[in-house]
């Protein structure tokens, strides 16, 4: 039992005296100076037994909100959905990190891009930042190979002139001075000579959705780092530090558990169902 | 109080005779251990007040930390928390101390003040303080010195943002906050400009006379609560005179040692180690000595590492356990008597530095800034027995030498060594492969998963719909198949989750009174199974009622000068509008409350406001409720939130204004969410809160003996996102 308890134990008709103001916080003081040395001693461990020693520790780690939310918040900012990003602010009582517009605008350019709208996305992207495509003719020729591509699926079994007019004027420029785009572009054509429905997994590779899906990253990207400085959400870089640690911990035989389970999963949502529908029951009755 | 330099002619730097000396070799060498030799005297020189002061503050404020009186000291070093008061304004003002006898003449105190010697002082493009500084810790804060004397202990800049250094900090907060709530509250309500005589002269005592070690130094060897903790040592900061060869005496700040024995055997040589042992868990230990001998060719000086069980009569590297590079052949010498050409021989005013690589198991030497080869390869140094000491070895008289374990800056470029060090590991990381993580899920869409369960799972409703819709437009847009449907992701109208949030949104928005009766009607068993959870949402009011009326005062502050508060119409308005819920009637002003006055409580017309009547009359009804409570961090919460009605102003009190800030806030409400969820049988953390948690202790596990995990945190990744305050 405290002594500052007792110390506050005081009247309270004494302590709302105004004159006696001065001796209450004495009062505290003289506590303060006499509890001080216990203050900071202990630190309450809470190990759970039954667990591997890991998982006992990994509990015992603090993981503060404030991390998580500004993890949270900045990979809704960076990579793009911006109505999450304003909800999640104004739930979690945070400042958002960037303007709404520019979320949006970044948004607008990956939507393009993912439903293979190309020439929209580079108009959009030409507005947003006129100098961004000259300044990275990698970035510049990843859309226009991306665009060769959305134009030889659209052909498919019908007219493939549009897209050889398109890489003759477009893509060939451009190939010819870059092996490494020459290669792109190369294989890409292939893609009018041999039926899509059979195709090496090289080159159906180029039909998946996947293609729009980097192309659309690597433009985000790019605006990003044009814009703040900053390349990608944080939260990726957790994930993969994440993903790292875990291998070169148990490549140095660190004592860890056979798996190391996120709990994506885990929520126990089936059993939890059950309970709510029968009202707010408590899981354990005593 | 008496120069060290004065003692007898053998001393450097005490007679004129020797300033030309010195003052050649810093004409020659443009940088900078010169300037920290002659660092001393730039705080009574008067240029200092001229057109050049701004360059020259940064100088100023570092040898205010590190040359201070004695009386300055004790001061300091007990108050910490009043020294960012007084801050700039001259610690020989505000102490009284007798500057006429200090400091003394001293090396380099006839540099005029546009000395190159003080370039590295002037350098804009050294670092700035880190983090360290940030939190208002010192008036000298913002300083391009690396050293900081302003929270406590050495902080050299390669180590900023390393684990070891923030745990250092902890353990160095921790013990200060003790100290500061044992004896120094007090000098701090009578307005923390204390006469050295109320302060608590503890360290007096330890001081011989004539020592003038720096302020940093002195606290840095009395830190208790660091001696005490055995996972966290403090960093090397000067000799250990009680871990000496007879024939050497330790002078000045104990960072200069000199031979005064007699010329002896071949075999022979005097070792002197360091306080503290170099921390593996740092990854990268590296510090400079530079030879001071005052004649070229009698350098007879071995510089390197040991662990304490190595014999002192030998120089470094000729036992085992002990490693070292000499500078009389220029030989590297790894624990047996024969050495290896390695590098140059070395000599007076040459700065060499020793470099040693936990992770990759080596050291490496460095001359004058420049970086030697690899001296010592595959050490297995965890396999050391006991631990490594910074150790330098003389043999001859006139051997002289003078270290720098990161005090101030280097010669050697050890922070671009550091950072290339940082990103080999960041590299990898980088490149790292997370699909084993949550097959079959790749990246992005495995962390969509992750931001999706963290916002069902803590109750963000709106965002969680939001978030989920956008993912479901994403993955129509990249559909290629029109003619197939993208199956959405069900957000179940979760009336848990809407209630939650509704709690939530009332601890966060500091009524703890409404999110009392949200969890009394939704969830009636929630705080009685969780005492622990209530208890903290109690004293949470209590703070929020704190918190209200320092705001208040603030505002007081700043809109009303002292004398005409008693007639500001606007207070009378605030009050009102602040206090209707209040039973108390308005008469009692709460000028008293201000920090510039706290004396004056008692004084005539002052009293208490009655928002702080309320939350003492609270506070009594916590007490009642709890004091009974045998669980002592019950107790403890007690004692801290009381504490803060100590405080004038709290929110001024930068040890306690955490208190009171809205990530507490945040910290209730998240506790008692956690708590709800378990109540419903749900996990109380999400996979990302695991993922970020496991993360943690698997770097931890990596850091052991200084390895990967030494040179990366989760924390860095946490400060990559700009700030975004909590409204």
């Amino acid at each position: 039992m405290s002594s500052l308890n007792a110390a506050l134990a005081l009247d309270l008709s004494s302590l709302l005296d105004i004159g006696n103001s001065a001796e209450f916080r004495e009062t505290i003081f003289a506590h303060l100076r006499a509890t001080a040395a216990s203050r900071m001693t202990s630190s309450a461990s809470t190990a759970t037994p039954l667990k591997h020693a890991f998982e006992a520790r990994v509990a015992d780690v603090k993981s503060p909100k404030s991390d998580i939310n500004a993890l949270i918040l900045d990979y809704l900012t960076m990579e793009g959905y911006p109505k999450a990003a304003a909800k999640f602010s104004k739930e979690a009582n945070l400042t958002p990190q960037q303007e709404d517009p520019s979320i949006r605008a970044r948004q607008k350019i990956q939507q393009a891009i993912h439903t293979g709208n190309i020439d929209t996305a580079v108009s959009e992207l030409n507005e947003l930042d006129p100098e961004i495509l000259d300044k990275d003719p990698q970035l510049h020729f990843s859309l226009l190979r991306l665009q060769l591509v959305e134009l030889i699926r659209n052909s498919s079994g019908g007219d493939i002139q549009p897209a050889l007019d398109f890489a003759t004027n477009k893509l060939a420029p451009r190939a010819a001075t870059n092996s490494e785009f020459l290669r792109d572009l190369e294989k890409t054509m292939a893609l009018l000579i041999f039926p899509h429905d059979n195709l090496q997994p090289e080159l159906a590779q180029l039909l998946h959705s996947d293609l729009r899906r980097n192309t659309a990253i690597k433009v985000n990207e790019a605006v990003l780092v044009r814009q703040t400085q900053r390349r990608e959400a944080a939260i990726r870089h957790l994930v993969r530090m994440r993903a790292w640690a875990e291998s070169s911990a148990r490549s140095k035989k660190k004592d860890l558990p056979e798996r190391i389970e996120l709990g994506l999963n885990g929520d126990d949502n089936d059993f939890h169902d059950v309970i709510h529908a029968n009202g707010h029951e408590p899981m354990i009755t005593t | 109080m008496t120069n060290p330099f004065q003692h007898g002619p053998s001393s450097f730097g005490g007679d004129s005779t020797s300033t030309p000396l010195v003052s050649t070799l810093l004409g020659q060498r443009r940088t900078s251990y010169a300037s920290v030799v002659s660092g001393a005297p730039t705080l009574a020189r008067p240029t200092r007040a001229g057109a050049f002061s701004h360059l020259l503050n940064p100088t100023t404020d570092g040898d205010t930390h590190s040359n201070l009186f004695a009386a300055a000291r004790n001061y300091y070093v007990d108050t910490g928390m009043t020294q960012t008061r007084n801050g700039a304004s001259g610690a020989e003002d505000d102490n009284g101390a007798p500057s006429s006898q200090w400091p003394p003449p001293r090396l380099g105190a006839g540099l005029p003040w546009y000395s190159r010697a003080f370039d590295r002082y002037m350098d804009k493009r050294l670092p700035l303080p880190g983090s360290l500084g940030e939190e208002g810790l010192g008036g000298g804060g913002g300083g391009p010195l690396p050293s900081a004397s302003e929270s406590g202990f050495l902080s050299p800049t390669y180590l900023r943002g390393s684990v070891y250094l923030q745990k250092l900090e902890e353990a160095y907060k921790a013990k200060l906050f003790a100290e500061r709530e044992g004896h120094a509250v007090k000098a701090q309500a009578v307005a923390g400009l204390a006469s050295g005589t109320s302060s608590h002269l503890q360290s007096s005592h330890k001081l011989p006379s004539g020592s003038h070690r720096g302020v940093t130094y002195e606290v840095v060897e009395k830190p208790p609560a660091i001696e005490e903790d055995d996972t966290i040592s403090p960093l090397p900061s000067r000799w250990n005179k009680e871990d000496k060869d007879a024939s050497l005496e330790v002078l000045g700040d104990g960072c200069e040692v000199k031979y005064t024995g007699r010329t002896t055997s071949e075999h022979e040589a005097s070792a002197i180690r360091s306080d503290h042992h170099m921390p593996s868990l740092c990854g990268v230990y590296y510090f400079e000595v530079l030879i001071l001998n005052r004649k070229r060719e009698e350098t007879t000086i071995g510089i390197g590492f040991s662990s304490k069980s190595v014999s002192l009569q030998r120089a470094p590297g000729w036992e085992p356990d002990s490693w070292g590079y000499h500078g009389d052949d220029g030989n590297s010498f790894a624990a047996q008597n024969s050495g290896k050409p390695y590098g140059p021989k070395f000599g007076t005013g040459d700065t060499i530095g020793c470099l040693v690589n936990f992770r990759l198991g080596h050291a490496l030497f460095t001359k004058n800034g420049d970086e030697l080869p690899i001296a010592f390869r595959d050490v297995s140094f965890k396999d050391v027995k006991g631990k490594l000491y910074p150790t330098v070895g003389l043999r001859k008289p006139g051997d002289h030498v003078l270290v720098n374990f990161g005090r101030v800056p280097f010669q050697f470029d050890i922070d671009g060594y550091m950072k290339k060090q940082q990103k080999m590991i960041s590299d990898s990381i980088k490149n790292a492969d997370t699909s084993s993580l949550a097959p079959p899920l790749a990246e992005s869409e495995l962390i969509q998963q992750l931001v999706l369960q963290f916002l069902q799972h803590d109750g963000y409703v709106e965002a969680a719909r939001a978030f989920a819709e956008e993912i479901h437009a994403e993955k129509t847009d990249l559909n290629l198949d029109k003619n197939e449907l993208v199956e959405g992701i069900n957000i179940k109208d979760d009336e848990d989750a809407n209630n939650r949030q509704r709690i939530r949104r009332a601890i966060l928005d500091g009524d703890i009174d409404r999110a009392l009766k949200y969890v009394g009607r939704f969830y009636p068993t929630v705080l009685k199974e969780n005492e622990q959870v209530y208890f903290r949402l109690r004293c949470r009011k209590f703070i929020e009622m704190i918190r209200k009326e320092a705001e208040l005062n603030l505002l007081l502050d700043k809109k009303v000068p002292v004398k005409q508060r008693y007639h500001g119409e606007d207070d009378e308005e605030m009050l009102e509008a602040d206090n209707s819920s209040s039973h108390w009637d308005g008469d009692d002003r709460m000028d008293t409350e201000d920090g510039n006055d706290a004396g004056a409580v008692s004084g005539e017309g002052g009293g208490i406001s009655k928002l702080m009547r309320e939350a003492l009359a609270y506070g009594m009804e916590l007490r009642t409720e709890f004091h009974e409570d045998p669980r002592r961090e019950v107790s403890r919460a007690l004692d801290e939130i009381f504490a803060l009605i100590a405080y004038p102003n709290p929110l001024k009190v930068k040890e306690v204004a955490h208190l009171l800030d809205g990530t507490g806030r945040v910290a209730v409400a998240e506790e008692l969410n956690s708590a709800i969820l378990r109540s419903l049988g749900k996990s109380s953390r999400a996979a990302l809160e695991n993922l970020y948690a496991q993360t943690c202790v698997l770097l931890e596990d990596l850091r052991q003996d200084g390895g990967d995990g030494a040179f990366v945190t989760v924390q860095s990744v946490i400060d990559d996102i700009p700030p975004s305050s909590i409204l």
